[in-house]
Parts: C-alpha cells; sequence; structure tokens
C-alpha cells in the first residue's frame, strides 16, 4: 500500500482559506490529503501547535496566510513569518524541517492554493512517513521534538521571537536598529541552548543522571552539557540528588 | 446598534461598485436604511474585474469581497440587482424612486451556487462583460465564481425556454428547485426617500469607439489594458499565465501605449487619471508570472501624484524592468507572425526608431457609464460637456438637484482611494438630509 | 433556554447540498459516525441544510435533544456561518457555540476523482470539528457607550468642512484651530483652479455656516495637549488661549493640513526675483508684479531623493497663476518649465488646455538636465531640439512641494497614531480605509494625509465625518465577542514583558497606572497575534484558544501529546 501523507494546514480566514474554497467553487481538483484548522490570522499560529501536530505522527504541517503587506490584521503575517522561519530553525537541528511550509495564497489564488498545497503532499510523500507515526515511533526524535516544543515555549524563546520585528526594524528613542545578522547570532545561540537544556530537562523528568550520562545520551559534549546544567540550575530548574562515587546526579525540580 | 426606525428616511444608491459600496455601508453603519441599486447582476463593479491594485499591489477580490459580503448581510442595507431607475418623482428630503428589477428567473436566496445550470445550458458563446468578453458562458451563468449575491441568472435574450418555450434543463436538473421562469420584471416604488446618489462609475473607450487606429480590432495581439487585466488575473481566464491570444506564446516584451482615445481630439479630450498608474501595476504583474518581460511604456506626461504613486513607478523602473519612453508613437504595423511593430521618437536622440514586440496594450480612456444619459434625464441632473454628472469644483459631491449627490467614476475619472474617500463624504451630505432634517 | 448543563451536548448536521456533497460521499453515513464521537448526542443529515426545512430541522434538533452545541457539516463559514449563528441564537444557544465544518469547498468539490478518500476526509473534518466545539464557550458581543460628540484638529478648509457636516448630522463638534482664525492655507490664496474662484469668497461663506451653528464650538489659538481613552471615550485636554479644557469625545478627525517649502538653495531662490508660488500669489493679491518675462520651474525640492513624492497641486497652482498674469498683462512672457504636468481628470486637462491657448509656453525638461537659472536668463536643454534653450526672464518662479508639519510627530504620538516616509499621516489602508487609522475613532482628511487640491479637502472632509458618523449615531459600539482578553486568573502569568504591546497594530494594549496590562475590547480585532506570542501564554484568544486549536489537532493526530 503506498504511502498517504497525513498533513494539516492551518489557512488564515481572509486570504488563503478563501483562496482553498475558490479552488473548490472552481472545481480545481488536489489531492485529499489536507485536513485544514481555520485561524483569523496566520499570525495566531502558535509554534507550540506546529510542535504538537508532528509529535502526533503528522506527517507534514502547512501554513498558508496572506501575502505580505495583505495581511487583513495589518501585520500579522509578518509575525507568523517569524515565528514559522524560527520553528524551521528549530526542526533542522534534527533535519524535520522539510515537513514544515509555510507560503502565501490570496482570496483569489484558487488554481495557485491548488498547485502549492499539491506540491507540498508530494514533497512529503517523497520524504516518507513521520517516523513518529505509525505503531513503533522513534522515541529519540519524540524526545527531541518535544524539547523543542517546550522550547517555543519557554518565555526566553517567546520574548526574543516576539521582540524580532520591533528590535531589527524599528528605531528607539536614540534612532538605533539591531542589523538582522546581529539578532540571528544571538538568536540561533538561544535557540540551540534552549534546545539543549530543555532535552536535558526531559531527560532528568524521568531519571536521575550525570553530566557524562546526559552527554552520552544526547550525543553533545559534556562541557556544553556542564555549562547548560550550570544554567538550568541556577534558574531553579535542576539540582542535585545524591553521588555515586565521585560522580554527582542531578534532578528535575 | 440603535437604528433609526422603520419609518425613517431610506438614501437610494445608483450603482454597486466600490463607491456604491462604500456609501452604502458608511449609511448603513449610521443606521439609515439604504437601496443599493446595480444594474448587473452582481454587485463589485470594475474592481471586482482587476487582478491587484495600485500602488500596494494587494489582491483586489481579496479586499473587495469582505466588503462586498457586508453589503449582503447587511440589516441596513437592501441589494437590487438587475435593476434600473425608472422615474423619480419629489424633492430632497423626500423622494419617491421607482426601480424596475429585471427578473434573475432564479430564487436568489434559495440556489446554492452548485453550477449545474450553467454546465447543462445547451446554449452557449454567450460572451461574458465581466472577462472583458474574452470567454463565453451559457445563458444560465453567473459573472464570476465568488459573485455576490451568490446565484445564477437566466440571459433573456437568449435563453432556449424563455423565448420559444422549449428546452427547460436548468429547471429540471437544479436539485434546489432555484429556477423560476415565472418571474416577471416588476416596478419597487420606493416612497420617503431622503437623497439619492448616483455612483454610477465607468465604462471604457473600447464600449463605444473600435480604436482601429491604434491597431485594435485590426490586429490580433493588440489588445486593451482590461482584457490584458483578465488575462493576468489569478482567476481569469488564463489563471494569469499570460499567453498570446494568437498563437498561445508567452511574451517576452509587451509596449503599453498610453493616453488612448484620450488626452485628443480624436476621443476624449480629458485626461483618464489612472491609466499611467495601472499600466506600470500591469506590467509589474505581468513580471511576476514571468522575470524575462520586457514592458516598454510610451507615454505623454506620467501622472503619479497620488499617495506612494512616485515611488510605485521608481519599483517599477527599479525591480520590475520597465522602460518609460516619452515618445508619441506615430503608427502600428504587424510583421508576417503578427507581432506588432510600432514606430517611434526616440526622445533622447531625436531619431525615428522601430521596435517589434510581442504584445500591445492600449491603455484607453475611461469614460462614463453609458447609461448615464438616460439616468440624467430620469433624475433631472445637468452632465458636463464630457456626459460626467457635473458639479462644483468647491461642492465636489453636489448634482445640480439638491438631494442628489454624486461621488467616483460618475463625476470624473479617479482612482479607487479617491472614489472611496468621494462615497464616504457622499453619505455624509445623505446623513445630513436624512438626521439634519 | 436557560438552564444548560455543563456538559456539551452536540448536536451535528450533515448537509448532503443536494448531489454537491452527497452525490460523492455518503452523508448518512457521516451522521452515523458522529454519532459515535465523544459528547455528542443528536445527528440528522439535511438535503440543504441552509433552506428553510434544514433551518427548521436545526431548531427542532435544538428543542427535542437539548443541545447546547450545533455542528453543521457543509459548505463554508465564509457564506453561512452567520445564517447558521443566526439559526442557533433564536433557538437560545449563544451564537459562538456554533461551530462550522467545511465538507464541500475544500473537500467534495475539489476531491472528485477520489471518493473514498474524501468520505474518510469528512470523517476527519467532523471529528475534529465536534473535539472544539466541546471546548466553545458562549460569548458575549462587546458593548461601550459611544458620546456623541466629535473633535476636528485643524480649522482649515478640511476641517472646516469634517466638522460642519457633523454638525449638521446633529453631533456637537469642537474645531481647534492653533491659529486665531480659521482658514488655514486658503486665507492666503487669491483665485482657485480650475473655475478662478475667489479664496477668499469661499473662506467666507464656509467661515459663516461653520460660525453659525449652533452644534459647532470654535476654538481658535487653541491647541491639543492631551488625549487618553479610546473610541468613543476619549478623554482630552485642549489649551484654548492660555485656558485648558476638559472634554469627553467620541470621535477625533486630524485636518492640520501642510506647511510650505522655502526652496533655500534651489535655482538661486532669493525671494525676490526668484520666488515660490506662494510669494506670487501674494504679490498677485496686491496688484504687485511689475514683470514682463516670467518664467515657471516645476518640481523644484519634490520628486527628488529628498523627497520622492509629487505634491499633485503644483502644476494647476502654476497653470492658474500663469493665467492671471496672462489676463492682467497680455503681452507678457509666461513660461512654465516641467517635467511632467500633472492635470489628470476632465476640468484639469481642459485648464491646461486652456493656458495653452492663451499662450503660455510649455517646455520640458528632464531630471538629468536639471534648468540652470543665470542672472538674467535661464538656461534648460530642450530634448526635442537636442539643444539649450535660453530664456530671458524677470522673475522666476518655483513651484514647490507641500510638505508635512514639523509637530505631525508629537500630535502623532498623542493619538497613537502612525506617519509615512514623508512625515505626513498614514492611513489604515491606501485604498479601501483611506480616512481611517489603524486606531479606532481616530481619522485625518486634506492635505495631512497628503498634499491635494481644495476639491479634494472638501470631498476628504466630508468623507472623515461620514466615517465618524458610523461610530457616533450609535449610543454605543459593540464589537465581536472573539476578542483577545486577560482573565483575572492568568494575572499573575503576566510578567509586564509587554511583547504583546509590540505586536498588536490597533494599539488594543496598553499598561494602565498600576503597570498592569490591559487589553482595551473595543479596539481588539481577534487576530489572535498577542495570545500566539504571550511569553509566559497568559492572553487568551476567546473562540481560537490554544485548547480548542489543539483540540483539532489532536482529534486529526488520534492522540493526545
Amino acid at each position: 500500500m503506498t504511502f498517504e501523507p497525513k498533513i494539516l494546514g492551518f489557512l488564515c480566514n481572509w486570504c488563503s482559506y478563501a483562496g482553498a474554497d475558490l479552488a473548490g467553487v472552481s472545481r480545481i481538483q488536489y489531492p485529499p490529503n489536507m485536513r485544514v484548522i481555520r485561524v483569523m490570522c496566520s499570525g495566531r499560529v502558535d509554534p507550540v501547535f506546529i510542535f504538537k501536530a508532528l509529535l502526533t505522527g503528522i506527517d507534514g504541517v502547512f501554513v498558508l496566510g496572506c501575502h505580505p503587506g495583505d495581511c487583513h490584521y495589518l501585520e500579522g503575517n509578518y509575525e507568523a513569518e517569524k515565528k514559522f522561519i524560527m520553528v524551521q530553525k528549530f526542526l533542522k537541528i534534527v533535519d524535520f524541517d522539510k515537513r514544515v511550509r509555510l507560503d502565501w495564497v490570496s482570496a483569489s489564488e484558487g488554481a495557485r492554493f491548488a498547485q502549492v498545497v499539491t506540491e507540498f503532499i508530494e514533497s512529503i510523500r517523497e520524504q516518507g512517513p513521520s517516523p513518529l507515526s505509525g505503531e513503533s515511533i522513534d522515541q529519540e526524535l519524540f524526545n527531541n521534538l518535544k524539547a523543542m516544543e517546550n522550547s517555543v515555549s519557554s518565555e526566553r524563546i517567546r520574548a526574543l521571537v516576539g521582540r524580532e520585528r520591533k528590535i531589527t526594524e524599528v528605531e528607539n528613542e536614540y534612532g538605533e536598529k539591531v542589523p538582522i545578522e546581529e539578532f540571528n547570532t544571538i538568536f540561533d545561540e538561544a535557540i540551540h541552548d534552549e534546545f539543549v537544556r530543555q532535552r536535558i530537562l526531559l531527560s532528568l523528568s524521568t531519571k536521575v543522571l550525570s553530566v557524562k550520562d546526559l552527554a552520552a545520551e544526547l550525543k553533545l559534549d559534556p562541557s556544553e552539557i556542564l555549562e547548560n546544567m550550570v544554567k538550568l540550575k541556577s534558574r531553579g530548574e535542576i539540582d542535585y540528588q545524591s553521588i555515586d562515587g565521585n560522580t554527582p546526579l542531578y534532578m528535575r525540580i | 446598534m440603535k437604528n433609526l426606525g422603520e419609518n425613517s428616511k431610506s438614501v437610494v444608491i445608483i450603482g454597486a461598485g466600490i463607491a456604491g459600496i462604500q456609501a452604502a455601508l458608511d449609511l448603513g453603519d449610521m443606521g439609515i436604511q439604504v437601496h443599493l441599486i446595480e444594474k448587473q447582476p452582481c454587485i463589485g463593479g470594475r474592481m471586482a474585474q482587476l487582478d491587484k491594485t495600485f500602488p500596494t499591489l494587494d489582491c483586489s477580490i481579496c479586499i473587495l469581497a469582505p466588503k462586498l459580503s457586508e453589503c449582503y448581510r447587511h440589516d441596513n442595507i437592501t441589494l437590487h440587482t438587475l435593476s434600473d431607475i425608472q422615474k423619480i418623482g419629489g424633492s430632497v428630503g423626500n423622494f419617491s424612486v421607482d426601480v424596475l428589477k429585471h427578473a434573475r428567473y432564479v430564487k436568489e436566496g434559495v440556489c446554492t451556487n452548485c453550477g449545474d445550470c450553467g454546465a447543462i445550458c445547451p446554449v452557449r458563446g454567450i460572451t461574458n462583460f465581466f472577462d472583458a468578453n474574452l470567454v463565453t458562458q451559457a445563458a444560465a451563468q453567473i459573472a464570476f465564481p465568488a459573485a455576490v449575491p451568490a446565484a445564477y441568472r437566466i440571459d433573456p435574450n437568449k435563453c432556449l425556454y424563455l423565448n420559444y418555450e422549449i428546452c427547460g434543463l436548468c429547471y429540471q436538473n437544479c436539485g434546489a428547485d432555484a429556477i423560476d421562469f415565472t418571474q416577471k420584471d416588476s416596478i419597487l416604488s420606493l416612497d420617503n426617500v431622503g437623497a439619492i446618489i448616483v455612483a454610477t462609475g465607468l465604462d471604457l473607450a473600447e464600449d463605444i469607439h473600435d480604436l482601429n487606429i491604434y491597431g485594435y480590432q485590426k490586429y490580433d495581439n493588440v489588445i486593451t489594458a482590461m482584457e490584458l487585466e483578465r488575462l493576468i488575473c489569478a482567476s481569469g481566464p488564463q489563471a494569469g499565465h499570460l499567453s498570446r491570444l494568437t498563437d498561445g506564446k508567452h511574451p517576452k516584451k509587451i509596449a503599453f501605449l498610453q493616453c488612448i482615445d484620450s488626452r485628443s481630439q480624436k476621443g476624449q479630450m480629458y485626461c483618464s487619471s489612472v491609466c499611467c498608474m495601472y499600466t506600470t501595476k500591469e506590467a509589474m504583474i505581468a513580471f511576476e508570472h514571468d522575470n524575462e518581460l520586457e514592458s516598454y511604456v510610451f507615454y505623454i506626461d506620467m501622472r503619479a501624484g497620488g499617495k506612494g504613486f512616485q515611488r510605485f513607478l521608481q519599483r517599477g523602473a527599479k525591480e520590475y524592468n520597465i522602460k518609460y519612453l516619452k515618445s508619441k508613437i506615430s503608427h502600428i504595423d504587424v510583421d508576417k507572425d503578427d507581432n506588432p511593430i510600432i514606430t517611434y521618437e526616440d526622445y533622447e536622440t531625436s531619431e525615428i526608431k522601430q521596435i517589434t514586440v510581442d504584445l500591445v496594450v492600449l491603455a484607453t480612456c475611461i469614460i462614463p457609464s453609458r447609461g448615464i444619459n438616460n439616468l440624467a434625464d430620469v433624475l433631472g441632473i445637468d452632465l458636463d460637456h464630457y456626459d460626467y454628472v457635473k458639479t462644483n469644483p468647491f461642492l465636489p459631491i453636489e448634482t445640480s438637484i439638491e438631494g442628489i449627490y454624486t461621488c467616483g467614476c460618475a463625476r470624473e475619472p479617479m482612482d479607487i482611494p479617491r472614489s472611496v474617500a468621494e462615497a464616504s463624504g457622499a453619505a455624509a451630505r445623505a446623513a445630513e438630509v436624512i438626521k439634519g432634517g | 433556554m436557560s438552564d444548560k448543563e455543563e456538559e456539551p451536548r452536540i448536536g451535528v448536521f450533515v448537509c448532503s447540498c443536494g448531489s454537491n456533497i452527497g452525490g460523492l460521499i455518503d452523508v448518512k453515513a457521516l451522521a452515523e459516525y458522529a454519532k459515535t464521537l465523544p459528547n455528542v448526542v443528536f445527528t440528522e443529515d439535511n438535503l440543504y441544510t441552509c433552506s428553510e426545512t434544514g433551518l427548521a430541522q436545526i431548531k427542532n434538533g435544538i428543542k427535542d435533544h437539548n443541545l447546547n452545541r450545533v455542528i453543521v457539516a457543509s459548505c463554508t463559514p465564509r457564506t453561512h456561518e452567520p445564517l447558521f449563528r443566526d439559526c442557533v441564537k433564536k433557538e437560545g444557544v449563544n451564537e459562538y457555540l456554533f461551530n462550522f465544518v467545511n465538507i464541500r469547498d475544500q473537500n467534495t468539490w475539489c476531491h472528485q476523482k477520489y471518493p473514498q478518500e474524501a468520505f474518510e476526509k469528512a470523517k476527519d473534518l467532523i471529528r475534529m470539528g465536534v473535539a472544539k466545539a466541546a471546548k466553545l464557550e458562549a460569548l458575549e458581543n462587546i458593548i461601550v457607550d459611544a458620546t456623541p460628540t466629535a473633535l476636528v484638529i485643524g480649522g482649515g478648509v478640511s476641517g472646516m468642512t469634517a466638522a460642519l457636516s457633523l454638525a449638521n448630522q446633529g453631533f456637537k463638534t469642537h474645531l481647534i484651530e492653533r491659529e486665531n482664525e480659521l482658514g488655514g492655507r486658503l486665507k492666503t490664496l487669491y483665485k482657485l483652479f480650475p473655475n478662478d474662484q475667489e479664496a477668499q469668497i469661499l473662506l467666507e461663506n464656509l467661515k459663516k455656516n461653520v460660525e453659525g451653528n449652533k452644534n459647532l464650538k470654535i476654538h481658535t489659538s487653541a491647541q491639543v495637549k492631551n488625549i487618553e481613552g479610546f473610541v468613543g471615550n476619549f478623554e482630552i485636554i485642549v489649551e484654548e488661549k492660555g485656558n485648558n479644557i476638559d472634554l469627553t469625545i467620541g470621535v477625533i478627525i486630524v485636518a492640520v493640513g501642510t506647511s510650505l517649502f522655502t526652496p533655500t538653495g534651489y535655482f538661486g531662490y532669493d525671494g525676490k526675483i526668484r520666488i515660490t508660488q506662494h510669494e506670487l500669489e501674494d504679490k498677485l493679491i496686491n496688484n504687485d508684479v511689475k514683470a514682463k518675462d516670467i518664467v515657471m520651474i516645476q518640481c523644484v525640492g519634490s520628486r527628488n531623493d529628498e523627497r520622492a513624492y509629487c505634491s499633485s497641486v503644483c502644476c494647476m497652482t502654476a497653470l492658474k497663476n500663469a493665467l492671471i498674469l496672462k489676463e492682467n498683462n497680455p503681452k507678457a512672457n509666461v513660461s512654465i518649465l516641467f517635467r511632467d504636468l500633472y492635470t489628470p481628470g476632465t476640468h484639469y486637462e481642459d485648464y491646461y488646455r486652456r493656458a495653452r491657448e492663451t499662450g503660455v509656453i510649455f517646455i520640458e525638461y528632464s531630471p538629468e538636465k536639471v534648468p540652470s537659472v543665470e542672472e538674467n536668463q535661464i538656461k534648460v536643454f530642450n530634448e526635442y531640439l537636442g539643444e539649450d534653450l535660453l530664456i530671458p526672464y524677470d522673475l522666476c518662479v518655483l513651484s514647490t512641494p507641500l510638505v508635512s508639519n514639523n509637530d505631525n510627530k508629537a500630535l502623532a504620538q498623542m493619538i497613537k497614531v502612525p506617519l509615512e516616509e514623508n512625515g505626513f499621516f498614514l492611513e489604515a489602508h491606501v485604498k479601501l480605509r483611506p480616512m481611517d487609522f489603524a486606531t479606532a475613532g481616530v481619522f485625518v482628511c486634506g492635505s495631512a494625509k497628503w498634499p491635494v487640491d481644495i476639491t479634494e479637502s472638501i470631498s476628504q472632509g466630508y468623507a472623515a465625518a461620514a466615517r465618524a458618523s458610523t461610530i457616533i449615531s450609535h449610543d454605543t459600539i459593540e464589537v465581536e465577542g472573539a476578542t483577545s482578553f486577560l482573565p483575572d486568573y492568568n494575572k499573575s502569568l503576566c510578567t509586564g514583558c509587554e511583547v504583546c504591546i509590540n505586536v498588536c497594530p490597533y494599539n488594543a494594549i496598553s499598561k494602565n497606572e498600576d503597570d498592569e496590562i490591559v487589553i482595551t475590547q473595543v479596539l481588539c480585532k481577534g487576530c489572535g497575534v498577542c495570545g500566539a506570542t504571550c511569553t509566559n501564554h497568559a492572553i487568551i484568544i476567546r473562540h481560537f484558544t490554544d485548547q480548542q486549536i489543539l483540540s483539532e489537532i489532536f482529534a486529526y493526530g488520534g492522540k493526545e501529546v
């Protein structure tokens, strides 16, 4: 039996949902793999939603909004774009970034809607079923995505992506703007750090482990693990539990 | 929301293009009853035919559709499509208006827009005005899929049943039982009308002149701007993938000729106002579909005084491969492959040159809606020497009759932002009559 | 029905839409399937749910089975959601407890070759719809009072027109003018194009109407000092001749006009022999022009790098003054050096022709080869001749653009509205909301928005009045209940980070004196961006809550994660 991708689409009421309706009204045909969740604005799509969808085993997630400049709510699609780029940066760490897509379809583009959806379905078909679907799931990938979900749910990451446009595009009282490259350097580092930290927290929520254990499990350098654990401890999220010989074991608080 | 009560005066708005719709929504939102009269079977006017609008390049139907829906659903607005004004009486604050409602032969509230009637109707080949007559439709027709009201209509001139009492296939096949051949034209008499707004919009020069001297209807690869608009429109007959109607080739060189039938004693003497901008817009949209496109705009004066308009032209020249040539062209010929050849004077070198292009697009003059003379007679308002509704420049919304107001292209060629602003203005004047007493 | 049980009791109505849905998939089977879903107590399939029969079936379903949530699976919410919401509301079910599942426009119509898959898709979509419906909450529309008063800032022709229209509609209107007399730019003009109307007569008539209207209160030598509040309820402090006045205002119209540009450094401008059109107009009023060879230069200080815009009124102004000069002295030589002549439309193109017929000479120049103004002559390169023309002059008139006021920024900040790159006020949408700001209850008209002529200033004045009137014509302002809000029980989650304030384009979110985040409900348009951005998940987007959307995701994915 050939693999039929399971796709979830988030469509904004004013443009892409209307474009999808137009495709139907015009009887333009496209494959039946996508189920749609209607939102008022593509900017409503919380990155958490995308990760939750992938964690359930859905093979691909498609966010469709108004063309830049056309957003019914003026700037929501720009916010959607920033959040989406962030989601892709996370997913790239585990080579999962091609299972999500963001595109723009206007209310008059019925044919284009069918075209981009068909293309995405085909792309997912080529990538094969999600390792998180079916009977036996890839637990490590699941844990990684869960850690990412927790990262995009965290205050720090949300503050960065929420402020990105203001910091890089609007001058402050001194007439200063942060160049996007500079912002991205900080942001990329934060993404990486938060992911590692959430991954550590996830592991420690079921087990008590040492730095070396964690380094082995996450396939990272022990020094990187230690650095992040220091941060987590200072945040009050982990602490020592016991000592095994000379090796401290940590637990989640 | 508080309304003014059932016996309060209403406003009759003639024309449901963007200006008429805006005026209707403003008055409706103020709590005033509105009768919105439209001669076509659907509302939206010219704006519904456009792909994108300048200077923002946002999708026309995307920003128009919510207004169409709102108009349709508004508690205070009654839509009368397929309708004309027959007669008026009375005066400001107390007009009576007779509306001739042509039969649709379809029950508007019942039709589900499924399209079965159009598919089965045997009468075909009727040109569709909405698609600039590039496309044909059946006698059971709808202007475009997202039309408001979302209901089909039977063309009484072509329908076999209505003329010869044969066929009737649409009626037999309509699952919702929406076809009704017993409908008749009727007169609706409206009393207690406080004010009237004329918002009849525009037609195009090609509707009244054959434009042969510019090669139109002479050479097949010379088309009008409205035809191009429909061809490059995402929901038009070519879904935006522009190809020549002669041989299907994708044009790589397009010449846009400005001031066709305008600023000229051969046609209209006035300036059509919007063509410099819409030509740039069309060239940009065509370029978005094909990055190899070269556009040449032949102009006299580039008129771009509105907000953001100069920047728009600059973008066109810089990012969309549009070359602006200040030159009146001499004539158009074609070569053996039907490619138009333009002879013009090169402004900078004063040489006579020729350029062969794949397609010529004529920016034709916009003219007052063709029913304006009849309507002016019925209403008793003055028209100016160009047949636009006559207004005083410092009383721009007043016609020669108190209580009858006007806005948009019924008054003078103008773009959408100005039409919308004037429409709101007309609503204010009408509201003063109704509320001020 | 007032006593609704806590437990959701969902009714699902699956529409066949004639054969549009039922012709491809088995709607009876879908209704059967829906019955198996959690919280569903009643299902039915209809031929045309939107018909009178269909609506009656919904009403009966609600009555007979005590439904407190209704789902219709048929065409698209974009056409029929209001119809069904209305239907359930009449039967006592809050309209926000209605959910719509699209199984036609986004299913049967576009998957005609896949009937089996379309059926499965319909099942999934209904399952998702039911999951969301179980989490829906009843919502009420938000209602605030609307004070039926207006404030117009700026007593020029546009402001006066707006104020007069509102006053004529019966609203108490305050007109604020910072000079000690009304009139703005109109005070200094002589004759007006395109029909040589005397500016002062137009002004006198307008002033008479304005001053004679009992609904219109005029405040001259007055400025707005502070604005608090929101649409329908602005609290404004106006300083008039040194005294502070407190006003409670429903709507505000900005009509502050423009400033003149002095072309210092352009073409040897000296204010004596090389002057602006405005200075020429002044001379013409006083009959003080003795010159015989007048040359006008268009686009001085505009359509360049500094000011990329066309000021739209300068060509007509030049033509008008040229015609007056020719009228006063038919033997005078008047030339206009231009780049593109801006005389669009019917009246203006006729005016251009008239100017040509009276013998005004028009010479084009290109921006790459600007004219050079020498002591007694002007040298300009003409493309048609391919050589320089030397034009003697004893008066050179420079047509300069209207520019934005220096204090627009301060006013913009006070009202919380934006400016565009040239300092003019930026409206909500250039095409379809040209008089509105994104901030509700504030409007703009005339040259404050963009240089326009008097005709358009007047139309826009009326237009702003109409837009303002749509708000204050009613006792209250009502918005749909699907807004963003910060519930009391989440206040402890809010860290005051203000990221929500950043991302709201409608200025609906602010901080109060206690430093707490306040979401002004009546300004919220329900886009949900603040909710997706809130760093601590404190904000709730009603009718599209996290829980509701997640329930749809889990219903499709098949598990909760």
